[in-house]
């Protein structure tokens, strides 16, 4: 068994004491399941121990994201341990200890004044609404990506005790809006080309998470579509509902294939802009298809509150715009692709990943 | 979970690809350059030009992954997959020696004998020598168990072939064609029994090829009927009565390369010069996320016949998923531009939207129809 699997396997045995539920204002996600993760060292891996981290590499922390994902966890770890941390790292911020979750806005209209005038780290004062803030009254801390006269900031907030407004995506996942009026706090300058990886380093987390949420819909449904009779035999042993699931097989194994060369190349340390886009654009497309065959072949019970399915459908409906709109990627993956002029489309294609 | 046996591992990334890959575009270039050739949509069955075959086989880019004692170059998988992913790319005419090159040379390399080995395929990967796929009949297109072509033996030992086959593209400028044939009465409780492949030479008397022509006029395709064909007993490809198995193992070469997704990649290039307002840069990028997640899935079968695997699950999944793919491009331009799709437009664009059009109903049928392709997903999945 590779160190993957031996990770995959630990979250796995801890998901099985926290089935997924119905999230609502008062109860916005799973605290229990994330001190369950963070005692086994989970939400620090990825991070250097020198930095408070579990170590382990990207590979391990796409795991951990991926298995948590197909298990519908109501918990920012896609957001802490792919984007968030990682980027604060980066800055040369000190990172908040992995047990506190830690959380990352890239909208809104937040600009930041330096407060010093020192190289590196600093301090800066924060102006402005934060928007479609991920775990936003959930996470401890946020990385907030802001603007500022000389270029863009990553600043480190301390949420604690301030006011965010409670909004929600398809599933119930808190997506609120923080206001932040003189804030003051430690950031870093970025260069634009690290505010634009940052924000694909976001895109390809959601991919990640689809991917991974995709392929347990193709595995529930085909199990279901092997359990349940009609007509007195199963499902699946009728053409027609064959064809809806190798069609949805082929949206999902597309997908995995897919977002696994993006984040080798996130690995590689290359580019991962165009990569990332692709990935998002392409497992946000299999939504549609796979979302809405998996209910076909479910039935009513599958639009029930009392079935799982909608756990994975519903945060599928909504991953695949958040982080950048689907169709916002479509554009940035076009641009990209022509910006050696359009005769050198297919070599820019034969680049990305 | 269900999938695994649809999934294979990431391919490796190889320097040696990424060398011939830059060959071939520099050739192409020049070529083009040269006016050799116009780009076309589709060009891996429509485009024949031997010329242009036999400069690619003196390049060494046929039969690149066979050995060196029957005319080829021991070239991995990935380098061959490069260079067949850049002549598409390019649109160039590549059909004379498509089929030969891509599964009719390995098909003799594993069953053929030694005399068939060493008469053919050097002349393949020269690019002299074209096949022709003899598998669809009128009466069975895609149930291949229904075939009934009978070769029967004659007091001298020789196969006495009788019965026609469809569809078969360029058989009017092949040298052969492996035909499926039933070779013992048909057996209700074996459908699969009783078939043989016979290379047949389409010059022997007793063959006749008849044109079939396509939406836009051209002709690729063909009917080839035998009457009373004698076709020399050492012609037997492989065992006889193992036809279906033989066929099965060809599949996998004939369905999972890039020409099952880039085959309108020619109208993507064109409509590139004039993407440029928000809308069309989306669906060039829609467009691009989904032809990059199926490279992915193509290197990987790639990947796998290089380490020895016969990949037709994934094989199947991977046409059934590309050649949708090949279709919906012209969908997509369509909605965000404003040229009407026409043969004889002025616009570049206009004429790749029509070839793409009017040849499209084939993507999903040729190879097997991606309703044949959808069950054997099914069994990769446990279904049946």
């Amino acid at each position: 068994m590779s160190d993957v699997d031996l990770v995959v396997e630990t979250v796995r045995d801890i998901l099985t004491g926290y089935e997924p539920f119905v999230l609502t204002a008062e109860r916005p996600w799973d605290a229990g399941l994330w001190s369950a993760l963070a005692e086994a060292g989970l939400t620090g891996v990825g991070v250097p121990e020198e930095a408070g981290g579990s170590g382990g590499e990207l590979a391990d922390a796409v795991a951990i994201v991926g298995a948590l994902a197909a298990g519908a966890a109501a918990v920012p770890v896609a957001e802490q341990l792919l984007v968030a941390a990682p980027a604060v790292l980066a800055a040369g911020l000190d990172l908040p200890a992995p047990e506190e979750p830690l959380s990352i806005a890239v909208d809104g209209a937040v600009t930041a004044e330096p407060r010093d005038d020192g190289d590196g780290p600093g301090s800066w004062t924060l102006t402005g609404t934060a928007t479609d803030v991920a775990w936003a009254g959930v996470a401890r801390h946020l990385a907030v990506l802001a603007s500022s006269p000389v270029g863009p900031v990553l600043a480190l907030v301390d949420v604690a005790g301030r006011d965010t407004t409670h909004a929600a995506n398809l599933a119930g996942e808190p997506r609120g809006s923080l206001v932040l009026q003189g804030v003051t706090s430690a950031g870093a300058l970025l260069t634009d080309a690290q505010a634009e990886r940052l924000r694909a380093r976001y895109a390809l987390a959601r991919a990640v998470q689809l991917s991974a949420a995709l392929q347990q819909v193709l595995a529930w449904t085909v199990q279901y579509a092997g359990e349940r009779q009609q007509f007195g035999r199963p499902l699946g042993r009728f053409q027609a509902i064959q064809m809806e699931l190798a069609e949805m097989a082929g949206e999902v194994t597309a997908v995995a294939a897919l977002v696994d060369a993006a984040v080798q190349a996130v690995e590689r340390d290359e580019s991962p802009v165009l990569a990332a886009a692709a990935a998002k654009v392409r497992a946000g497309a299999a939504v549609e298809v796979v979302a809405r065959l998996a209910h076909q072949v479910h039935g009513a019970i599958g639009f029930t509150q009392e079935h799982r399915l909608h756990h994975l459908t519903r945060r599928c409906w909504s991953w695949r715009d958040e982080a950048g709109t689907e169709t916002a990627w479509a554009r940035v993956l076009g641009a990209g692709l022509l910006a050696d002029g359009p005769d050198a489309l297919w070599p820019a294609l034969t680049r990305v990943v | 979970m269900g999938s695994n046996s649809l999934t294979l591992a990431p391919a490796p990334r190889s320097a040696a690809a990424e060398e011939v890959r830059a060959e071939v575009r520099e050739f192409l270039a020049a070529e083009l350059a040269a006016g050799s050739f116009t780009t076309h949509v589709d060009t891996w069955l429509s485009g024949v030009d031997p010329a242009f075959s036999r400069k690619l086989g003196e390049r060494g880019w046929l039969g690149m992954t066979w050995p060196r004692q029957y005319g080829g170059h021991e070239r991995t998988a990935m380098e061959r997959y490069a260079v067949t992913e850049e002549l598409l790319a390019a649109g160039a005419p590549v059909a004379a020696h498509w089929i030969a090159d891509r599964q009719s040379g390995p098909n003799l390399l594993r069953y053929g004998t030694e005399a068939q080995r060493a008469e053919i395929l050097p002349r393949i990967a020269a690019g002299e020598c074209y096949f022709v796929i003899g598998m669809s009949e009128p009466d069975s297109g895609s149930d291949l168990a229904s075939i009934r072509t009978r070769a029967t033996r004659n007091g001298d030992g020789d196969w006495v072939v009788n019965g026609a086959k469809v569809w078969t593209s360029n058989a009017h400028t092949s040298h052969y064609a492996i035909t499926l044939v039933r070779t013992s009465p048909a057996d209700p409780a074996n459908r699969h029994a009783g078939l043989s492949q016979l290379l047949v030479d389409l010059s022997l008397p007793g063959i006749t090829v008849n044109p079939i022509r396509i939406l836009d006029g051209g002709h690729h395709f063909n009917e080839v009927v035998f009457g009373d064909v004698v076709i020399p007993g050492d012609m037997l490809l492989g065992e006889e009565g193992a036809g279906w198995h033989q066929v099965t193992a060809e599949l996998a070469f004939e369905r999972s390369g890039p020409e099952r997704f880039l085959s309108t990649y020619p109208l993507i290039a064109e409509f590139a010069r004039r993407a440029s307002d928000p809308a069309q840069l989306a669906a060039l990028g829609r467009i691009s996320a989904r032809l990059l997640a199926l490279r992915q899935l193509s290197l990987r079968i790639a990947g796998a016949l290089d380490r020895g695997e016969l990949p037709d699950i994934p094989a199947a999944l991977v046409k059934d998923v590309g050649t949708t793919f090949e279709a919906d491009v012209i969908d997509e331009v369509r909605r965000v531009v404003d040229v009407p799709a026409s043969l004889d437009s002025p616009d570049a664009l206009g004429r790749a939207l029509a070839e793409a059009q009017l040849h499209a109903p084939g993507y999903t049928l040729r190879g097997g129809t991606n309703e044949i392709l959808r069950g054997i997903v099914a069994r990769g999945l446990g279904l049946r």
